[in-house]
């Protein structure tokens, strides 16, 4: 353990609809996480993680709860303050990369972070010095819809790292990936995480993400399992 | 493709408008042919609509006048042709010129040899003529000589000899108009009064007077339907250009979205937008001013009849004008850009 929760969430809920149509996709979650450890959200299709990743990336406003990240009351952020919160603390990586195809992977990472004010041979410098990290030094001038899966799931993690987020938050990172791609791009996961001194929270059904995580948690119809297990997680 | 999209609206606005510029500048002829001074019978505003009798015993008076260095009888009458069974209104025209005259390149362009004509590019296919083809003149037959570039379907214009004209436009003992050309220094205003003198019942006139009564002749018909289709290009052309910018937009709105979940502020997207706005602006205004240029030098050769003068000044302008629509269209995705949900980027 590092101290203090980077993450705390508290009570999360939220439902889509109302009446007898509403649906509870998150029911009364709690999740912590910190500072160099990585925490793994498992569970079948439609049982809220994603749902719940979007929470606590500020994407979407939970119906009850409260979240809590690096001293800062998520929920209470009005539309501006989210987009800068989101910018300066939070690094996303997504499923299907969600890179911008007709900019190079330098581009790609240096646009965010001309998002978040860095600019010119500043942004140049720090895009360079994350893919390096990312082992992309000879894919910096390639466009992002010439790079291998793998590889565009490494320019996501370099440019959800290149503002030095303190936490970052992975949904389904190696789902579009094939074995030996999925593990690099764990193993980056891990090792940038590390370097970089931040918390990652993913959430995945590939359980070859347990040999990574510090901490996995288990998501059934919106709700955590009480005391998850890795053999839990197996079975379910 | 938004590019293309912008382009095609500058190939249709800067068409429209060179189509206007060509008809605005009909009757140019006028001031081409080698005069100061016009002198016609009175009540002769447009030459192309009235008809001028001024007697032909005057040239020598006229020549000898104080300040005048050349005068040139012009015979000149409006005559029906059936090139190929079609009737055409021809406005014959013939320049009695003196040697002295007939040396200058701008006087020999209207100075057929006997037994020919010159005729402009658009009554030329018109007439289905070319150079070298004999067309039926008041039962005579006279070669093509020379197609010069130019002219206009409104009113044919062709140029015969000075000699052919005397023995078929049968003006006997007149001439229709003489053309004065002054001597440096010369006093116009004086020359035309000496001038009117000698000639009883004339006037003085001078080639941009005959030039905007052609004018005013295409003015009045012609030209305010080319304005609105000038009107109309240009609402259709920032329509395209609107609608490109918003369909490039609204492809890229998952972009926005990532941009979005990482962070961007409307401000910073709306600035991409504009960015990318006026990028495209400026490579389809540039693809279509050099469409457009293209498609006017094909016009000019192939269909003559469709008049187009496409001047710079006028692409500089609608290039600029694209630019101003293409910053315009930027603000029209505004709020749809502001209205994506950045938790899209979610769903695949």
């Amino acid at each position: 353990m590092n101290g203090s929760p980077l993450l705390r969430a508290v009570g999360l809920v939220k439902v889509f609809g109302s009446g007898r149509t509403a649906v509870r996709a998150v029911d009364d979650v709690d999740i912590e996480a910190r500072a160099e450890e990585i925490s793994l959200v498992m569970g079948p299709s439609g049982s809220g993680k994603t749902t719940l990743l979007t929470m606590l990336g500020g994407l979407l406003h939970p119906t009850e709860g409260r979240i809590e990240i690096d001293g800062t009351d998520v929920t209470a952020l009005g539309k501006l303050d989210l987009a800068r919160f989101r910018r300066e603390t939070v690094g996303f990586v997504f499923q299907t990369f969600n890179l911008l195809e007709t900019l190079t992977a330098q581009e790609n990472v240096e646009i965010a972070l001309n998002v978040a004010g860095v600019t010119g041979e500043r942004a140049h410098a720090r895009a360079t010095e994350v893919l390096v990290a990312a082992d992309l030094r000879d894919r910096l001038d390639f466009r992002a819809r010439d790079l291998s899966g793998g590889e565009k799931q490494r320019v996501s993690i370099a440019r959800a790292l290149a503002n030095r987020p303190r936490l970052l938050l992975a949904d389904e990172p190696t789902a579009n990936l094939d074995s030996h791609q999925g593990r690099e791009v764990m193993e980056l996961l891990r090792r940038l995480a590390k370097e970089e001194g931040c918390g990652v929270v993913t959430v995945s059904h590939d359980t070859r993400l347990l040999g990574i995580a510090d901490h996995v948690l288990l998501l059934e119809d919106g709700r955590i399992r009480p005391e998850s297990t890795t053999a839990d997680v197996l079975s379910a | 493709m938004s590019v293309g999209g912008v382009a095609f609206a500058v190939l249709l606005i800067l068409l429209v408008v060179s189509l206007y510029r060509g008809w605005s500048e009909a009757g140019g002829l006028f001031e081409e042919l080698p005069a100061d001074i016009w002198l016609a019978q009175a009540g002769t505003d447009d030459p192309l609509r009235t008809t001028s009798f001024l007697p032909a015993d005057r040239l020598e008076e006229l020549t000898a006048l104080p300040g005048v260095r050349t005068v040139v009888p012009v015979y000149a009458r409006r005559i029906a042709v059936r090139p190929r069974g079609s009737k055409l209104n021809v406005y014959f025209m013939a320049l009695a010129a003196p040697s002295g005259v007939a040396s200058t390149p701008a006087a020999r362009r209207f100075l057929p040899r006997p037994g020919s004509i010159v005729v402009d590019s658009v009554f030329a296919r018109e007439a289905g003529l070319r150079v070298g083809d004999t067309l039926d003149v008041l039962g005579r037959s006279l070669l093509v000589e020379r197609v010069e570039p130019g002219g206009n379907p409104i009113f044919e214009i062709a140029f015969m000899n000075g000699e052919d004209a005397r023995a078929l436009l049968a003006l006997d003992g007149y001439v229709s108009y003489y053309l004065v050309t002054l001597d440096p220094g010369a006093d116009a205003a004086a020359v035309a009064r000496d001038a009117t003198a000698v000639v009883t019942g004339s006037e003085a006139r001078t080639a941009a007077d005959f030039a905007n009564a052609t004018r005013d002749l295409v003015s009045q018909g012609f030209l305010p339907v080319v304005g609105a289709l000038v009107g109309i290009g240009f609402a259709i052309g920032g329509a395209v250009i609107a609608l490109t910018i918003y369909t490039a937009t609204i492809e890229r709105a998952r972009d926005f979205g990532v941009l979005k979940a990482i962070g961007a502020d409307d401000g910073f997207l709306y600035r991409i937008v504009l960015q990318q706005s006026l990028g495209v602006g400026a490579a389809g205004a540039a693809l279509g001013v050099a469409l457009s240029s293209l498609a006017a030098t094909l016009i000019r050769r192939d269909v003559p009849e469709f008049v187009t003068d496409l001047q710079p000044l006028d692409a500089a302008a609608v290039f600029a004008i694209a630019l101003l629509l293409s910053a315009a269209a930027a603000f029209v995705p505004v709020r749809r850009i502001s209205r994506i949900d950045p938790a899209m980027v979610f769903r695949a």
